[in-house]
């Protein structure tokens, strides 16, 4: 009769464990990244009495968590993939911005009007307010090339400033998994529960995937390591080895930017790592600034080296418009109080294609004086339009990339580029955003908390417990039975 | 079966909705702009064509303005030439009727004086302004192309301007070609680019960008520049070139009256005629020019048009597709937010009481 009892007891337990149990998937119904828990009953070891076995009820043998590590590893690789999809839409959307010329006026049309103003300067070359017409919107374009490459760099420079948010947050990642690995291997040498803490490392390990793509293993001494595709190990059991960020000099950045961001293993300054990520919000921030905004960079900086050259060398040659002292022999000075007489830059001269969109500006003698813009192939006459015609017809002429594309087409193309990029990023986010999401329901679908199931559960372990106090009952009430035969 | 669990449930529907809310969003900015294009990657291809149309018309405008510039001077330098061939035609009417020796000195003083007259017409016709330009003087338009005398002070530049893509028109006549007659007329339309090695190396592709060539044509240039800067003098030192023009003419035939000999005045009717078939020549040139000019607006015209028609397809919105969408679209929001409501937190708890 005390068999009765200890099984009745055991069947209380049980079923109070599984109730347990139940509330607590009931209580993490909401809770992000939650595997919902199964105690695993069985019956316990069954002992020979009188040449019968008897049961001797049941126990709850461990609390596991239902989850599938594959589904949570794809689940993983797909947040890799959003976050690189997400950070590339975002920021090539942004990017596009700059070029954004649907409505109101941008670069294309102020070159379109540049050159505009000097055909209407071939109309009347006599005219004065029709230069200062020319010298306003030589101003507005290089105004604009500086507006376009000032916007590039700075966008450049805030990506260099979310890496290195990023990167905190990423060792602050580390340390959290470092942390967990400890408890985890602690609790499970003393053979207790780890679920909870698994699903908390899986959550952190999930958010790491949004930054970048990784993958992780335990290895046969129980460690459990985590690497970083393509860049090697950042947690190894409960070390931990962070990244860090530096900033380098133009010369050696990748994206020839002064101060430009560079990242590394922390210990590790001469071995920069920066451009071996691959996947995830951190590979695509350096891409986006190493390919695509430089790209735009140089392609800003060939067009106003080339407009600032093409320009000035027609310009130089013609006459400025006042009288040129000729003298007897037929030849003239070059220069008088006003300033030269001929050989004049129309913008500054510039050296070098690099950051020359940012150079560009109209040279200091056309802003000093309005008649030092030529019109003229001779001097002294006033009516003379070749120089402002040949100025003008700049705009077809196709001067770059060996004589093959114009201004207008050049500049089109790097916008088409981009606008081709942005909406390849717009697409890919979109689907790489619904494989997520399928990942994710899958991952639902496998550990995520039903009510229904809950519910019935908490039906189910009730009566059971029910049932247990009722065999104690039976048990007490043989108890009496028996006590009462006695006299 | 697969089970589904709360999050499952929600995650999806969370991502249906979002789904098409992003896109009813993404119609109702197309509608309150009622563009389709509205930044490069709404349609990459669409948008630089539309910004090269957009380039295009600007230009287009820009060569309606030239155009009607163009047409200004050319109307006045007919002009111009339709008076001084009445001139002339007066003039050579005067000089037949006193080649002969009908009339007697006397008269011929008076006629003298009516032709002087003429010449001074003539002049003031020569030095004919549009503004504060003098139309007859070339490129030197802010000096008066001819003294008194009938010395020209102009040069031999010829005016050209760009009245549709990669079309120049000359708008003007050098008072050497208007006002002498022993010159050659050339038939060539001046190119203005021609002095630019630049503008010549695509032209012909087979000369490469050698940077010798270069600076020969560059001390070429600056030879002919000196050449042009000369010209003044050498009009000056030449004076031979104001006794062969219309002017010197007039004032031959004033002297020859006041002379009184009828047989100058008959060597000076064949010249006159030189000049007048001359100026009928030039007014046919003038003629032509102008019409290629109109001709050229209206193609231009068309051009705009035509561009703004194929700009308004390629970034408008079309409103008929635009609302059939938006119908389409809400309907199925709507759907989704019921079905919602019915999946939803509906739980066996609710069953059980």
């Amino acid at each position: 009769m005390a068999d009765l009892f200890s099984i009745g007891r055991s069947g209380l337990g049980v079923s109070k464990k599984s109730l347990e149990t139940t509330s607590h998937n009931i209580s993490n119904v909401n809770t992000e990244g939650y595997s919902r828990q199964r105690s695993l009953q069985q019956a316990n070891a069954p002992h020979l009495k009188d040449g019968v076995i008897s049961g001797t009820g049941a126990t709850v043998k461990t609390i596991k968590r239902v989850h599938d590590q594959f589904v949570e590893n794809r689940l993983q690789t797909s947040t890799s993939e959003n976050g690189f999809y997400n950070e590339r839409a975002v920021q090539l959307n942004e990017i596009q911005q700059i070029f954004n010329e649907v409505d109101g006026e941008g670069l294309n049309q102020l070159i379109t009007k540049f050159f505009n103003s000097f055909r209407e300067l071939a109309n009347n070359p006599e005219d004065e307010s029709i230069r200062s017409l020319v010298r306003d919107n030589a101003i507005m374009v290089t105004r604009d090339f500086q507006r376009a490459r000032e916007s590039l760099d700075s966008h450049a420079r805030n990506i260099d400033r979310k890496l290195e948010t990023f990167v905190e947050e990423i060792n602050s990642y580390l340390d959290q998994v470092a942390n967990l690995n400890q408890k985890i291997r602690s609790l499970e040498v003393s053979g207790n529960e780890t679920g909870d803490l698994r699903d908390d490392r899986d959550r952190i390990l999930k958010r790491l995937s949004d930054y970048v793509k990784i993958h992780h293993y335990e290895d046969n001494r129980g460690n459990f390591n985590v690497n970083v595709d393509g860049v090697g190990t950042i947690v190894s059991g409960i070390k931990t080895i962070k990244l860090r960020v530096g900033r380098v000099g133009k010369e050696k950045s990748l994206n020839n930017m002064e101060g430009s961001l560079m990242l590394y293993f922390d210990g590790r300054p001469s071995n920069a790592i920066t451009h071996k990520f691959k996947g995830g919000r951190i590979e695509s921030l350096i891409k986006t600034r190493n390919e695509d905004i430089q790209k735009l960079q140089n392609n800003l900086d060939h067009i106003a080296f080339e407009l600032s050259r093409a320009v000035n060398d027609l310009h130089s040659r013609g006459f400025a418009g006042r009288e040129v002292p000729i003298r007897e022999d037929g030849s003239y000075p070059t220069q008088d109080d006003r300033g030269p007489l001929t050989g004049i830059n129309f913008f500054e001269n510039i050296k070098e294609v690099d950051g020359a969109a940012h150079a560009l500006q109209i040279s200091e003698d056309i802003q000093n004086d309005l008649t030092n813009i030529a019109t003229g192939l001779a001097p002294n006459k006033p009516g003379d339009n070749r120089v402002a015609i040949a100025i003008s017809k700049l705009q077809h002429q196709k001067l770059l990339h060996e004589n093959t594309t114009t201004f207008e087409e050049e500049y089109l193309k790097s916008i088409a580029d981009i606008g081709l990029k942005a909406g390849k990023a717009d697409i890919d986010q979109e689907q790489s955003q619904a494989l997520m999401t399928q990942m994710e329901t899958i991952r639902e679908r496998i550990s995520g908390v039903s009510i229904d199931e809950e519910a019935s559960n908490l039906i189910r372990y009730q009566k059971a417990f029910d049932a247990s106090a009722r065999v104690m009952r039976t048990a007490g009430e043989l108890f009496d039975t028996v006590l009462g035969i006695m006299p | 079966m697969s089970r589904v669990s709360e999050n499952s449930n929600t995650a999806a529907l969370n991502y249906n909705l979002s789904k098409n809310k992003s896109r009813m969003e993404d119609l109702q900015l197309k509608g309150s702009t009622l563009k389709r294009v509205r930044k490069p990657s709404d349609d990459p291809m669409a948008n630089i064509e539309a910004m090269t149309i957009t380039s295009r018309n600007n230009d287009n405008s820009q060569y309606l303005k030239n155009a009607s510039l163009a047409e200004l001077h050319l109307n006045a330098t007919e002009d111009s030439l339709v008076q001084i061939t009445e001139i002339l035609m007066k003039a050579k009417d005067l000089a037949i009727q006193q080649s002969s020796d009908f009339y007697d000195d006397k008269i011929r003083k008076n006629v003298a004086n009516e032709v002087f007259q003429l010449r001074n017409h003539a002049l003031s016709i020569a030095n004919k302004r549009i503004g504060n330009k003098y139309i007859f003087g070339g490129f030197s338009t802010l000096t008066k192309p001819f003294d008194q005398s009938g010395a020209y002070r102009g040069d031999n530049g010829h005016i050209t301007i760009e009245i549709s893509k990669d079309f120049f028109v000359p708008i003007n006549l050098t008072g050497e070609e208007v006002f002498f007659y022993e010159d050659t007329l050339s038939s060539r339309t001046p190119d203005p680019l021609d002095e630019f090695p630049v503008f010549q190396k695509s032209r012909n592709k087979l000369l490469r960008d050698e940077p010798i060539e270069d600076i020969q044509k560059n001390q070429e240039f600056i030879q002919s520049g000196r050449d042009l800067a000369a010209v003044d003098a050498q009009h000056q030192a030449q004076g031979y070139k104001q006794k062969s023009n219309i002017f010197a003419l007039l004032s031959m035939l004033t002297s020859a009256l006041e002379n009184n000999s009828p047989k100058v005045i008959q060597n000076l009717l064949v010249k006159m005629d030189d000049s007048i078939s001359r100026l009928i020549t030039m007014r046919t040139k003038i003629g032509s020019i102008t019409r290629s000019v109109e001709n050229s607006k209206n193609s231009v015209e068309m051009d705009t048009i035509n561009n703004k028609a194929r700009k308004s397809e390629l970034v408008d919105a079309d409103i008929a597709d635009l609302f059939a969408d938006i119908t389409k679209n809400n309907d199925s929001l709507q759907a989704a937010y019921k079905i919602g409501n019915a999946t939803i937190n509906k739980t066996l708890l609710d069953f059980i009481k």
